[in-house]
């Protein structure tokens, strides 16, 4: 079983702050990983989540985002999830219909557009 | 005197006067009035007490002659005796005479009565008892004296009864404080006896106030350290002469109140010599002043032999028996400790011998791996600090160190264990008594050796052991091959005694990119050599495989190594190679059990073709042969070794027969943990020899089923399996995903909020595959909670409707979803 830590990592990018998200997100390990992003991103001015290397994403994750996305709303903080043209992450949040301007497909600009 | 009866019996020659033979008869004549006024006396009664006549006529009454106890007797019984009966015979009176001097004398009176029967007169007889007396006075004081050395005597003999039947030290020490008071009447008695080892003597029993109840260096200027050395008899029978010698025991009798003291050196001749030594010292004491007679001082000095020869026989006894116990308890030791090869239960068995038979707390210390070892037992452990000084004292420097008497710790000794000239741990303990005798030291030190050696031992068959283990484990750990053509599953179980590794192995590889070799092994003995043995047949079977060799000549050039690796003859390998191109399998057994193939819709069937003998035998057949067949998709084919049927309480057929059918059973058993499972029903948890299976499905499963329990954990695995049986049944990447994603919402669901309650749930899941669609079913058995506001939950339900095409939702017993998926490719091609 891979562990959270080896799924979650912090970076930058321009002014973002950015998460990279990879492998199988699911019941078992999404509250870690949701636990993990609330405690670097609190002071930021903007976040960009990139799941193009999430393998799969159930309802779990789903929850996790959309509590992620509410919060930040509320502090006023820019959003983008990255999902790539296709894959899993991408079917199952259109499939619960995630608004159309959190997802975006390519990383570089989506920073760009929040950076702007 | 009115009154004279003369009887004339018998005429003698010459004139007798009456008057004179009155006077001057050889008895005292009385006649005194009933009252006892004396009226007549004649000559012989006044000569005898020295009165004159005119003292005693009319003037004394009989009674006022004698002694006050002679008044009392006439008052209480001679007087009423006389008047009821009217005559009173051989009275002991003693007479006061004259001047004082006392005459024992014997009296008979007559009382004489008037016609009308009242008394008259008494007549008195008063015969001289002076030598009467004086011999039964010498009766008395002789029969006294015999009284009370027959008492004496009757006492030491009990003593020297009891001596005898006294085995122990101690016991005769308690005999002999017993002795003083019956046979001598004293008050009270101590006993001390030697410690040549110690130069001390040691107080055992009694508590005498006067003489003292503590231990004595022998050098003590005290009354018994000297008595003790000079082997003399002391009787210190007064205050007056203890004051003059011991000014020490002088002051504790006083305030004792004890005025005689007897020293008694209980002595044991050596040899012929005449050379006595003191074993120890008898004391008593009297309250009174007490004068020993010399009857009474021989039984003294009687008793002081008898009682040293007693403490010498017992001490040759206690010697002999504490030495016999100590040797049987090394001996005891040393077998229960090789009874069992682990150093840790080892270094338990060493605590648990030496408390509490030879100590009340123990510690083993052993400087294994980085934490080290410890065992103890019994409590309470001494000063910590202290402790961990003396070890580290003793661990640097090998030598024991025992703690002082009286000082802290006393009793503690820490003992090296050392083995091959290294200090291997320390051996600390407390014993009960703080005194310690130079064979108790020899007999720890004794001790500790034999612990040493025996914990080395098994230390370095730890080690071995370790090493042996930890070079198996690398050795089979090897990833299995992944292939979608086939699945290999395996399983290894360790004996459960202690026993050391065995030599199975088993190995599965690819020897081009359609050949599938699978091997399962046994060499012969266990350990670190047969560990390095099968490590070593394991790379050469690796090695010497080839596409075109084939089992029988793979054998063959593996009977050429043996001839240089002698430590690998006589083992078994059965091996199999598969081509997964066209299904053919060609199998061969070098000593080693049939191979169990079970078909698709057959019974499982032994193996039993392509025999030949072990590896290196030279008895054997050698040839090696192999057979060749085709395997069907869906065949599984189990490789194991002996350890999986030969149990001692089952013939080996029946084994077999077992085997099959447990086989059998599990044929729709989902590939993971089929061989755990099977280990688990033939050999159980802790199988007495080591055990090890390979089990090979050819094909891949027509229909997916699982029971996973109920953890989130659980469902990532599930989806391991369940992607890779959609990738080998070729269903497209959009239709996996969703199925992958529905399969996952339901058994989330059914953990989640099925078993909310309960974490021992299983959740079932079954899915098949059809050219057209695949078809999920999660079932599981707990509560149905209706979504309501449960958004989370609505989310998961509503995902399924929407990946899935078709969704039924059963709810009459626990929970369970049916859902299809329409496949990519069929929707397609049906448009």
């Amino acid at each position: 079983m891979t562990q959270s830590g080896d799924q979650v990592s912090f970076s930058k990018l321009g002014k973002a702050d950015l998460v990279r998200l990879a492998g199988e997100i699911d019941l078992a390990n999404a509250p870690a990983i949701g636990r993990q992003i609330v405690a670097h991103v609190t002071e930021a001015g903007a976040v960009l989540i990139d799941l193009t290397a999430v393998s799969f994403l159930d309802s779990a994750g789903v929850r996790l985002l959309d509590a992620l996305v509410g919060d930040l709303d509320d502090h006023g903080t820019a959003i983008r999830l990255v999902v790539g043209e296709g894959g899993a992450a991408r079917m199952t949040l259109q499939l619960c219909a995630f608004r159309d301007d959190l997802l975006a497909t390519d990383l570089q600009r989506a920073a760009d557009e929040l950076d702007g | 005197m009115s009154e004279r009866d003369v009887t004339q019996d018998l005429r003698i020659p010459w004139e007798e006067d009456p008057g004179e033979l009155y006077e001057h008869a050889p008895c005292g004549y009385l006649t005194t009035l009933p009252d006892g006024t004396i009226i007549k006396v004649n000559e012989t009664f006044l000569s005898w007490t020295g009165y004159r006549r005119s003292d005693l006529i009319g003037r004394r009454r009989f009674r006022d002659l004698l002694s006050s106890g002679g008044q009392i007797y006439h008052e209480t019984h001679y007087a009423p005796l006389l008047s009821m009966q009217d005559d009173v015979q051989e009275v002991a009176f003693d007479v006061v005479c004259a001047d004082g001097r006392r005459l024992p004398t014997l009296v008979n009176s007559i009382l004489g009565r008037d016609p009308a029967g009242l008394p008259r007169v008494i007549r008195t007889t008063v015969l001289n008892a002076t030598e009467r007396r004086g011999y039964e006075q010498e009766l008395l004081a002789a029969r006294r004296a015999a009284e009370s050395s027959e008492k004496r005597v009757r006492a030491l003999q009990q003593i020297v009864a009891d001596l005898a039947a006294a085995p122990t030290e101690a016991e005769v020490a308690e005999v002999v404080v017993r002795a003083p008071g019956p046979a001598f009447g004293a008050a009270s008695s101590s006993i001390w006896l030697a410690d040549p080892d110690r130069d001390l003597l040691v107080a055992v029993v009694g508590t005498d106030p006067a003489i003292g109840g503590d231990d004595i260096p022998r050098g003590s200027t005290r009354a018994v350290a000297e008595v003790a050395r000079r082997g003399d008899l002391q009787v210190i029978d007064s205050l007056v002469e203890a004051e003059a010698h011991f000014c020490e025991l002088a002051a504790t009798m006083r305030q004792a109140g004890r005025n005689t003291v007897v020293l008694l050196p209980l002595t044991m001749q050596v040899g012929d010599s005449g050379v006595t030594e003191v074993r120890g010292v008898l004391g008593f004491s009297f309250t009174d002043p007490r004068e020993l007679t010399d009857s009474e001082l021989r039984v003294v000095r009687l008793l002081g032999q008898q009682a040293g020869h007693a403490l010498d026989r017992a001490r040759l006894y206690d010697e002999a028996r504490r030495r016999e116990a100590r040797a049987t308890f090394l001996a005891e030791t040393t077998r229960q400790l090789e009874e069992t090869q682990r150093l840790m239960a080892r270094a338990r068995c060493l605590v648990d011998r030496v408390v509490p038979e030879v100590a009340e707390w123990a510690a083993v210390r052993l400087q294994v791996g980085p934490a080290g070892l410890l065992a103890d037992a019994g409590g309470p452990p001494p000063d910590a600090e202290r402790l961990a000084a003396q070890v580290a004292a003793v661990t640097a420097s090998g030598e024991p160190q025992f703690a002082a008497p009286g000082g802290p710790d006393a009793g503690c000794a820490v003992l090296p264990l050392t083995a091959r000239g290294r200090v291997l741990g320390t051996l600390a303990l407390r014993t009960q008594v703080a005194k310690r005798t130079p064979a108790d030291t020899v007999f720890l030190e004794d001790l500790a050796d034999r612990a040493g050696l025996a914990l080395e031992n098994a230390r370095l068959y730890e080690q071995e052991r370790a090493i042996a283990r930890t070079l198996q484990r690398s050795l089979l750990a090897g990833d299995m091959p992944t292939d979608p053509r086939f699945v290999v599953e395996t399983h290894y179980q360790a004996a459960a005694q202690d026993l050391e590794v065995g030599g199975d192995w088993f190995d599965a590889f690819m020897i081009t990119e359609d050949k599938l070799a699978l091997v399962v092994g046994d060499v012969v003995g266990r350990g670190i050599d047969a560990a390095t043995t099968m490590g070593q047949l394991r790379s050469a079977v690796r090695a010497l495989a080839s596409a075109e060799a084939g089992p029988a000549k793979l054998l063959t050039r593996l009977d050429r190594f043996i001839e240089r690796v002698e430590s690998a003859r006589m083992a078994t390998v059965g091996y199999a190679e598969i081509d997964l191109g066209t299904s053919v399998m060609t199998y061969a057994c070098a000593g080693h059990l049939p191979p169990l193939l079970h078909e698709p819709a057959t019974a499982p069937r032994y193996l039993l073709e392509g025999r030949s003998a072990p590896l290196g035998s030279r008895a054997g057949r050698r040839e090696r042969v192999e057979h060749r067949m085709r395997l069907l998709p869906g065949s599984r084919l189990l490789l194991y070794t002996d350890g999986l049927i030969e149990r001692r309480t089952r013939p080996i057929d029946r084994g077999f027969e077992v085997l099959a059918r447990e086989w059998a059973r599990r044929r729709d058993s989902p590939m993971p943990g089929i061989t755990a499972g099977l280990a688990d029903i033939l050999v159980g948890r802790e199988p007495p020899d080591d055990v090890c299976l390979l089990c090979l499905t050819l094909g891949t499963e027509e229909r997916l089923e699982r029971s996973i329990g109920a953890d989130p954990m659980q469902i990532a695995l599930l989806r391991k399996d369940l992607r890779g049986w959609l990738v080998t049944h070729g269903v497209d990447e959009e239709t996996a995903h969703a199925v992958l994603l529905g399969c996952s919402e339901a058994v989330a669901n059914a953990i989640e909020h099925g078993y909310r309650d309960d974490p021992f749930g299983q959740v079932e899941v079954a899915a098949t595959v059809s050219p057209e669609a695949v078809e999920i079913r999660v079932a599981d058995h707990g509560l149905w909670r209706p979504a309501g506001t449960d958004a989370a939950r609505g989310r998961g339900l509503q995902l399924i409707r929407q990946v899935m095409d078709h969704v039924v939702l059963d709810r009459s017993a626990g929970t369970t979803v049916t859902m299809r998926r329409t496949r990519r490719e069929a929707t397609v091609s049906e448009s």
